[in-house]
């Protein structure tokens, strides 16, 4: 809303400059976001909020400056009508949806465009100027808050004004020359034939007021504001009128606003202005509000005198009585947003000024809380000190993102939640996935010449569920791209092993014991390469996907480079894995003995195979077997390879001799060749 | 005889001054201390030397003996010093070649700030609670005091899955599921997401929020900003200032919209507070007595406080970044500076 500086001034006494009134008036609870000069006069643009239609207007706002100065508001000119003839019949159908309807005609008028007084004030305040008698009902709108529309008269069918809702499908044209398709809880304003304008919203061609009208009719009146509110809506207006009704005008005001704007027609555009039509069955009547001094106090939390309430709130327009140790409070017309005790203690805190409230801290109860570190904080650690750095993604995606990753059509990632005004396409469905923004990322991340691209995000995603809402999952996926490293670290695999033991860490980070890991080409994810991946397993469930990203996916999200993905589709499942409980184990009390054997196998063998044969031979006695050397090339066959193995024998009750390791590792060597066909290399 | 060992000793005195490596000094000490050196052979040799001049000679021989190995320990000792000082030389490394480090990544600044803001307030006795991103209209709105048709949902533009399913303008719903599930006295905080259908140069359509309230018997709205300050005191520092302005939300009454002094210019004027001196953080009020009859609360038994903020504006203002967007383009240049 904006207002004029002298403007104000016509209604309230105050001679502090427009920088300190702007000030006063932020700290009241009218913002005040801008402060424009012009032409002598400063105009203040203010954020009103939606439950102060009342100061839509200048008058409110000049009443609040009065009651925040102390000084005193003074009402308009109140216009001396002369009074001739009545106009049109008026017939309220719905008194619901239309609670007053007030009317005069004016006959005789010279419409012309208005003085430049007038057009002045009213493009200061951002309305578009037209002809007098238009321009007047905005510059009374503006002034009182009330909406006003003017009619042809001449071009209304029969002598009559009627009040009622659509009917089902009507057309009608409204004035800025669209055709609305009504439908029939909107209410309209209608002649003896047809209607004639939306009510409250905006008016229609067929009785637009030009230069070459004669005679014009002349509305003010009060209509119910969520049905404003749904009109508008429903057919995407929105006008300062509609604004004001939605939020709620002074039903009060409806008369003086009328009469107002009727002698300023009058004087400006000349004319005779008829006697009053009021329809208003059932007049506004204040309701007492009890409000005791202690409720005051205890909420806001500070001793404000009883007297100084009473004047408060008196300043601002509303009856007061004294009762006992409280007041009974009747709030004035122009104050609907004013209906419970909390409404009377906010008006006296907020002229007390929130600034002169002093801060304290409650005494409170002790509670136990249960802010435990969470596992979702206990996965971001891990994964940043892998390296991963954390990205965050929206929460929408574009649905054929699908089909980029090759997702099945009957996979349940495509039973998608769907936002039904979505900004754009590319954001229309809640995600059931965060791989595509994660390459998303990847690749604008390319595109800006960065390599060494790792990230990670935990977020949740949406599915469908058979509540009303649908299921939340939290979701981890990384994204790691290998490449270049010093050259002491360089090695040929395409980070594979890096992102499993980025997994591998995360689970000793959150003490999960155990894991398997199982290359099956039925589970693997469509996105990625089927020789390249792996599911991840804990006690048979699947946990996790990792692997390196399908070309085909690379090229369509336009990557160049490898890009391996570890995807844990669901946090919670992972939870049940914890172990609670950290146990010590004795340390060893003999010495362990250390061998290292080399083995040529078949290139099909797996590590994990030949480690678990060489376990099963004694697994008392073998501590551990663990893997340095892999070797593909001169002086071994095409078809094998060469495996070494650092193997680890102790016993818990003596000190192993070299005859007992000796034989144990002839019978692992037997067992290898016979079970898997290898030989020791020489 | 004892002149022999005087001159044994002088001469064993000489050399030793000028072994200048630990192999010389070797050499010496077997040279005069071995099995087959000097002075063992004058010891072996003790027998054929008469009785009565054996006891003073054996004494001037074992202090020659002694002063020889004194020096050779000496000297030893030097040369070994002289020799390591050599090795100590050679093993120089170019202290300027980069350090070599394990590439740890970086948490989001949203992230990081929320960590900071969820600490000060565990500290002061809140727990955290969650609510679903995709709620029900209830929740988002009507539990909120703002029924349909309100003009309050103008103030937040909503993304609609259904009539009443909608992405959460807010975290406030959160309050009211947990005031359904509990009983005062509660102390939460709410972090999260939250959905706006609009998206340009300052804003953006999903976010981060975090609300707080209090509810107990006898909060007050100094309490409120007792809480308030502590905690902006603590992210932006001591000497920052409040200002609680008056406004308007359906959920809470008193309401208010807290500014504090510009963290940039320290209230001089600049660009980021349009010259005012101050910025807008926060909006807050006493919980609306509405609000508590939606939750099954006797509003004439408890009150409340209630306070929510946007993460990604305390972030830019704590690290002064300048355009949100910034934040969910996920370039690895500005991730990395956090």
């Amino acid at each position: 809303m904006k207002a004029s500086y002298n403007w104000l001034k016509e209604f309230v006494d105050f001679s502090l400059p427009p920088l300190e009134i702007a000030h006063a008036l932020t700290m009241a609870g009218l913002e005040v976001e801008g402060v424009v000069e012009a032409d002598g006069d400063t105009v203040f643009d203010i954020n009103v909020t939606p439950n102060r239609p009342d100061c839509l207007s200048i008058i409110g706002i000049a009443r609040e400056i009065s009651a925040i100065l102390k000084v005193p508001f003074r009402s308009g000119p109140a216009g001396a009508l002369e009074q001739k003839g009545r106009g049109p019949e008026v017939t309220v159908r719905d008194t619901r949806l239309c609670r007053r309807y007030a009317s005069r005609t004016i006959t005789g008028v010279k419409p012309a465009p208005s003085p430049d007084w007038l057009v002045r004030r009213l493009e200061s305040h951002g309305i578009r100027t037209s002809i007098n008698v238009v321009d007047i009902t905005n510059y009374v709108l503006l002034e009182t808050g009330q909406p006003l529309h003017a009619f042809d008269l001449d071009k209304l069918a029969g002598t009559k004004i009627e009040v009622r809702t659509a009917g089902p499908s009507e057309k009608f044209r409204t004035l800025d020359n669209e055709d609305r398709i009504l439908n029939p809880d909107m209410l309209m304003i209608c002649d003896a034939e047809r209607p004639v304008a939306l009510a409250g919203i905006i008016g229609g061609m067929n009785s637009e007021v030009s230069l070459s009208t004669m005679n014009v009719l002349l509305e003010s009146a009060n209509f119910f504001p969520s049905s404003v509110r749904r009109t508008a809506k429903a057919l995407g207006v929105s006008t300062e009128s509609s604004y004001r009704f939605e939020r709620g005008v002074d039903i009060n005001n409806v008369t003086v606003a009328l009469d107002r704007a009727a002698s300023m027609i009058a004087e400006i555009a000349g004319g005779c202005v008829s006697g009053l039509t009021d329809v208003y069955p059932s007049p506004f009547t204040a309701g007492d509000i009890r409000i005791s001094f202690n409720q005051i106090n205890s909420l806001i939390g500070i001793e404000i005198p009883g007297p100084l309430a009473e004047r408060i709130l008196t300043d601002l327009g509303f009856g007061v009585k004294r009762e006992g140790e409280g007041l009974v409070v009747n709030p004035p017309s122009f104050r609907q947003d004013i209906q419970a005790e909390v409404d009377i203690i906010e008006e006296i805190a907020r002229l007390y000024g929130y600034g002169n409230i002093p801060a304290s801290l409650p005494s409170i109860q002790l509670q136990p809380t249960c802010n435990e570190p969470g596992i979702i904080e206990a996965i971001r650690k891990s994964l940043v000190r892998s390296g991963f750095t954390e990205v965050i993604n929206y929460s929408f995606f574009y649905p054929d993102s699908l089909d980029r990753l090759n997702i099945a059509l009957n996979d349940r990632r495509r039973d998608m939640i769907l936002i039904s005004n979505p900004l754009r396409k590319e954001e229309s469905a809640m995600r059931t996935t965060l791989i595509p923004a994660l390459l998303s990322n990847v690749c604008l991340n390319f595109n800006r010449g960065e390599k060494n691209v790792r990230f990670f995000e935990i977020s949740r995603v949406f599915l469908p569920s058979s509540e009303k809402l649908p299921e939340e999952v939290v979701q981890v996926a990384a994204v790691y791209n290998k490449g270049e490293t010093a050259s002491l670290w360089e090695t040929t695999h395409d980070g594979f092993y890096d992102v499993k033991g980025a997994l591998e860490n995360l689970f000793i980070d959150l003490k999960i014991k155990d894991h398997s890991i199982e290359q099956s080409p039925e589970f693997t994810e469509p996105y990625l390469h089927p020789g390249k991946s792996c599911t991840v397993r804990i006690s048979d469930e699947k946990i996790a996907s990792l692997g390196a990203v399908h070309p085909s996916v690379l090229e369509s999200f336009d990557i160049r480079g490898n890009v391996i993905i570890l995807e844990i589709p669901d946090v919670a499942k992972l939870k049940k894995y914890i172990s609670a409980k950290t146990s010590f184990s004795p340390l060893p009390k003999f010495p362990r003995v250390e061998r290292d054997i080399a083995l040529v196998v078949s290139k099909g063998v797996t590590i994990e195979r030949v480690r678990r044969a060489i376990l099963s031979v004694d697994s008392n006695i073998i501590e551990s077997v663990v893997p340095f050397d892999i070797y593909i090339g001169k002086s071994i066959p095409d078809d094998k390879k060469s495996i070494a193995f650092s193997i680890l024998f102790r016993s818990a009750d003596r000190t192993l001799t070299d005859q007992e390791v000796d034989a144990l590792q002839a019978v692992i060597i037997e067992k290898l060749k016979k079970e898997l066909d290898a030989e020791l290399r020489g | 005889m004892l002149n022999d060992l005087d001159s044994i000793k002088s001469l064993a005195g000489e050399e030793i001054e000028k072994a200048d490596s630990l192999k010389a000094v070797q050499d010496l000490k077997v040279r005069y201390l071995g099995k087959k050196g000097i002075i063992t052979g004058k010891i072996k040799s003790l027998a054929a030397i008469a009785k009565e001049d054996r006891r003073e000679y054996g004494k001037s021989l074992n202090d020659v003996k002694i002063y020889i190995e004194e020096l050779l320990g000496v000297r030893e000792k030097a040369c070994k010093a002289v020799e390591l000082n050599k090795t100590l030389q050679i093993q120089r490394i170019d202290v300027t070649i980069p350090g070599y480090r394990i590439p740890a990544g970086h948490l989001h600044p949203t992230t990081q700030v929320l960590g900071e803001i969820i600490g000060i307030f565990t500290s002061l006795g809140f727990h955290v609670e969650e609510g679903p991103e995709v709620e029900l209209d209830f929740y988002n709105f009507e539990a909120l005091n703002m029924p349909k048709e309100h003009p309050a949902r103008d103030m937040q533009d909503t993304f609609y899955i259904s009539d009443d399913v909608v992405l959460r303008t807010h975290t406030s719903p959160v309050q009211v599921r947990v005031m359904q599930n509990n009983t005062p006295p509660l102390r939460v905080i709410a972090p999260g997401k939250v959905y706006r259908c609009d998206a340009d140069v300052t804003h953006i359509p999903m976010f981060h929020q975090l609300e707080g309230f209090m509810v107990d018997k006898h909060i007050t709205m100094s309490h409120l900003k007792g809480v308030l300050e502590v905690f902006i005191q603590r992210v932006f520092g001591a000497d920052t200032k409040l200002r609680f302005r008056p406004s308007f939300f359906p959920f809470t009454e008193p309401s208010a919209e807290i500014d504090i002094s510009c963290v940039i210019c320290r209230g001089a004027g600049c660009n980021v507070c349009k010259n005012t001196g101050w910025l807008e953080i926060l909006g807050a009020g006493m919980i609306n007595p509405r609000v508590f009859e939606m939750a099954g609360y006797d509003p004439a038994q408890y009150t409340g406080f209630a306070f929510g903020m946007g993460i990604e504006r305390v972030a830019m203002l704590k690290y002064g970044i300048d355009d949100i967007r910034l934040f969910y383009e996920n370039d690895k240049r500005f991730l990395d500076q956090f």
